[in-house]
């Protein structure tokens, strides 16, 4: 096994100095060279670091095949951005391109996990007999081999950095006045190339003013040359009385230029006509508290008032006819009388038959000189009734 | 004459068992030229009263079935053409008798009602050019269902005032119902003879107007029958939303008549105030209108005749 390292220094077509260090690594197993490139070796904590990894076959008597990544690490992030493969018969050329973005200051190791996977023409061919139906799997002779890690000497960024990279920040604000609570749209939006501005919170949820968020969205490309991100922070704040929204500042670093700079939303004052509280204030508990409902003793208790009064009413009858049977007002009409005359009188305002002999004998008292003692026919048309 | 009296209620007993009010009511009816309304449910006797008292007067008597599609033609009479002699002649109806039982007056339409009360007012029928004055007597006991009310024409009050009374039947007793169920089973009723000829029928008839009556009285009556008009007045406050309209002038007439032939009856020369009250009943019972309100209470009228009768000191 042999080793050499190559540098090499190429310049920005745009005319942007950067200036890329290149580090190769080359390697030499028994079926196969590879080599590993470096675009720098001293890059900046979230700096995108470009690396390729090269496999070719050198024994040809053989089909070759790898099964290659890197390992992943707490040291750093990475993104495959290319694979390029020459496949030609027994002398296979493989180039993998990642970006990795070293989240740790000093020594980082790059891992990586490579499998060489050897086998035969006649097995290519039996497992190209298969169809869909019948696949059939191809037989190789897998061997694992453990690569050096590359080694990348992270340089830390300047103090209170928040970015990483070249961005810009726009915001729009819909409306700077409302009523009591109204929600006032907010939007600010980070684009540029660099480290993925993952700002979790840009302002304080509440002050004097609540602040609504949705999960930022995230339109992220990579390319050899970085990661163009665009961050959108939708929001929405709200507030009882008129606010100030503090201004808000995010220092990023630039490691091409090496430059700090700031984006910057400046200060933002809203009004807020506040409403009348008591117009707000809900009086109706929603959903209604738990009552027991006793209405229907109510209802039940009208409907038997209702229906005892027709029921006595109806019996009221009775009871009338009973006092009226009770009372006998002719009885006491004919005990009332207290001379003959007003006895006839009553006796023939009742159209009764059976007092035919006592009218006739008040008419022979009356008109007859006869003299039939009152009481005497008083007892006899009691008798009859 | 009492003799008269006595002789025919025997004679009508052979035939009639009980219901002493209705032959009583139809001899005063007959004294005095009068005709009656009778009230009572069916199978009371009322055709066999009738019949029995043509029989023993000798009178001829006849019946009418009314019903919703009589016409006056069917009661009254009407001009038959000839077709032999080419000439009209005239059929006679039912109504020429002495006696006639109008049964269930009020199934009748009013035309027919019409026809009728007017014979009983006028006593005389026209049948196309011609009158026919009716045989005196003629009386006529109409009957009314209480029970029925479907289908019925009420008789309305201005023809109710025709009849001179209107008796309520009621049932026989138990021991009369007894008697007349053993003699229909054993068909024991005699034949009913005549007693009393038309002639000495207008004697009696002469003899009632004969009967006196007192000035005291006379105006009685008539406080009784102006009671009826204005309750009010004669101290009858309570009562005075009780009455729509009061008894007419006809009232007091067939009171006196009535009261007069009652004392007949009695074998009285003289009118008491007892034949007053015995028959006032009869007299004002259909004759008095009740209001609404009154009606609704449940009062009748034999209450409000009453009320009067206990309210107007008698003489």
């Amino acid at each position: 096994m042999s080793l050499s390292i190559k540098d090499t220094s190429v310049k920005h077509s745009l005319g942007k100095i950067l200036f890329l260090c290149l580090h190769i690594f080359w390697l030499q197993a028994g079926d196969f060279d590879y080599s590993i490139e470096v675009d720098k070796s001293q890059p900046y904590m979230k700096e995108a670091t470009l690396v390729t990894v090269n496999l070719k076959q050198t024994n040809h008597d053989i089909v070759l095949l790898f099964d290659f990544d890197l390992l992943k690490s707490p040291d750093y992030t990475f993104q495959r951005i290319d694979i390029k493969e020459v496949d030609t018969y027994h002398a296979a050329e493989i180039s993998y391109t990642y970006l990795v973005y070293p989240l740790k200051v000093g020594k980082v190791d790059v891992t990586f996990s490579l499998t060489q996977k050897a086998t035969t023409d006649e097995s290519v061919a039996y497992s190209f007999s298969g169809d869909r139906d019948n696949v059939k799997g191809l037989v190789t002779t897998n061997t694992h081999i453990d690569l050096p890690p590359l080694i990348l000497d992270v340089k830390p960024l300047p103090l209170g950095t928040e970015l990483v990279g070249d961005f810009a920040l726009d915001y729009q604000i819909q409306k700077h006045e409302g009523e009591a609570f109204e929600p006032l749209p907010m939007q600010i939006r980070i684009k540029g190339k660099g480290y993925p501005p993952a700002v979790k919170t840009l302002y304080p949820k509440e002050g004097n003013f609540t602040r609504f968020t949705e999960k930022p969205f995230v339109q992220s490309v990579s390319t050899r040359q970085g990661t163009v991100t665009t961050v959108t922070y939708a929001m929405a704040l709200s507030a009882e009385k008129s606010f100030v929204l503090p201004p808000l500042v995010i220092k990023a670093f630039n490691p091409l230029t090496e430059k700090n700079y700031e984006l910057l939303v400046p200060k933002q004052t809203f009004k807020v006509q506040a409403s009348d509280s008591s117009k707000l204030l809900d009086k109706a508990d929603n959903p209604a508290p738990f009552i027991l409902d006793w209405s229907w003793v109510e209802t039940f208790l009208s409907y038997l008032v209702v229906f005892m009064a027709g029921y006595l009413s109806a019996l009221s009858w009775k009871w009338q006819k009973k006092t009226k049977q009770k009372a006998e007002p002719l009885k006491e009409k004919i005990q009332s009388a207290s001379t003959h005359k007003q006895l006839l009188q009553i006796l023939l305002s009742q159209d009764k038959k059976y007092f035919t002999h006592s009218i006739k004998k008040l008419e022979s008292t009356l008109y007859e000189n006869e003299n039939t003692p009152l009481k005497q026919i008083k007892k006899e048309a009691l008798e009859k009734i | 004459m009492n003799q008269k009296i006595d002789l025919l209620k025997k004679e009508l007993a052979k035939a009639v068992i009980g219901q002493d009010a209705m032959i009583e009511g139809l001899l005063i009816g007959l004294l005095c030229d009068g005709h009656i309304l009778v009230e009572g449910v069916p199978g009371l006797a009322k055709t066999t009263t009738i019949n029995a008292l043509s029989q023993a007067l000798g009178l001829d008597a006849k019946r009418i079935q009314f019903t919703p599609d009589l016409l006056p033609s069917d009661i009254i009479g009407a001009q038959i053409y000839n077709p032999q002699d080419h000439s009209f002649s005239i059929k006679k109806g039912p109504l020429f008798t002495h006696l006639l039982l109008a049964d269930e007056i009020n199934r009748a339409p009013s035309k027919v009602q019409s026809a009728l009360l007017e014979v009983m007012q006028e006593r005389q029928v026209t049948i196309a050019e011609e009158t026919f004055k009716l045989e005196n007597p003629f009386l006529v006991m109409a009957t009314q269902n209480p029970i029925e009310q479907e289908g019925v024409y009420a008789l309305p009050e201005a023809q109710l005032d025709r009849f001179m009374m209107k008796l309520v039947v009621t049932h026989n007793s138990e021991d009369e119902e007894l008697e007349i169920m053993r003699h229909v089973a054993n068909k024991s009723f005699t034949e009913v003879k005549p007693v009393i000829d038309i002639q000495a029928l207008h004697t009696l008839q002469e003899e009632v107007m004969k009967v006196h009556i007192d000035a005291e009285l006379e105006k009685y009556i008539v406080q009784l029958i102006s009671a009826t008009r204005d309750l009010e007045k004669f101290g009858m406050e309570e009562v005075k939303h009780c009455l729509m309209f009061g008894a007419s002038p006809r009232a007091s007439i067939d009171l006196y008549k009535a009261a007069k032939a009652k004392a007949f009856l009695e074998g009285k020369s003289f009118v008491s105030p007892s034949d007053i009250g015995y028959v006032i009943h009869n007299v004002l019972r259909h004759r008095i209108v009740l209001s609404y309100e009154a009606r609704a209470k449940g009062v009748r009228s034999d209450e409000i005749i009453t009320k009067i009768v206990e309210t107007l000191p008698i003489p």
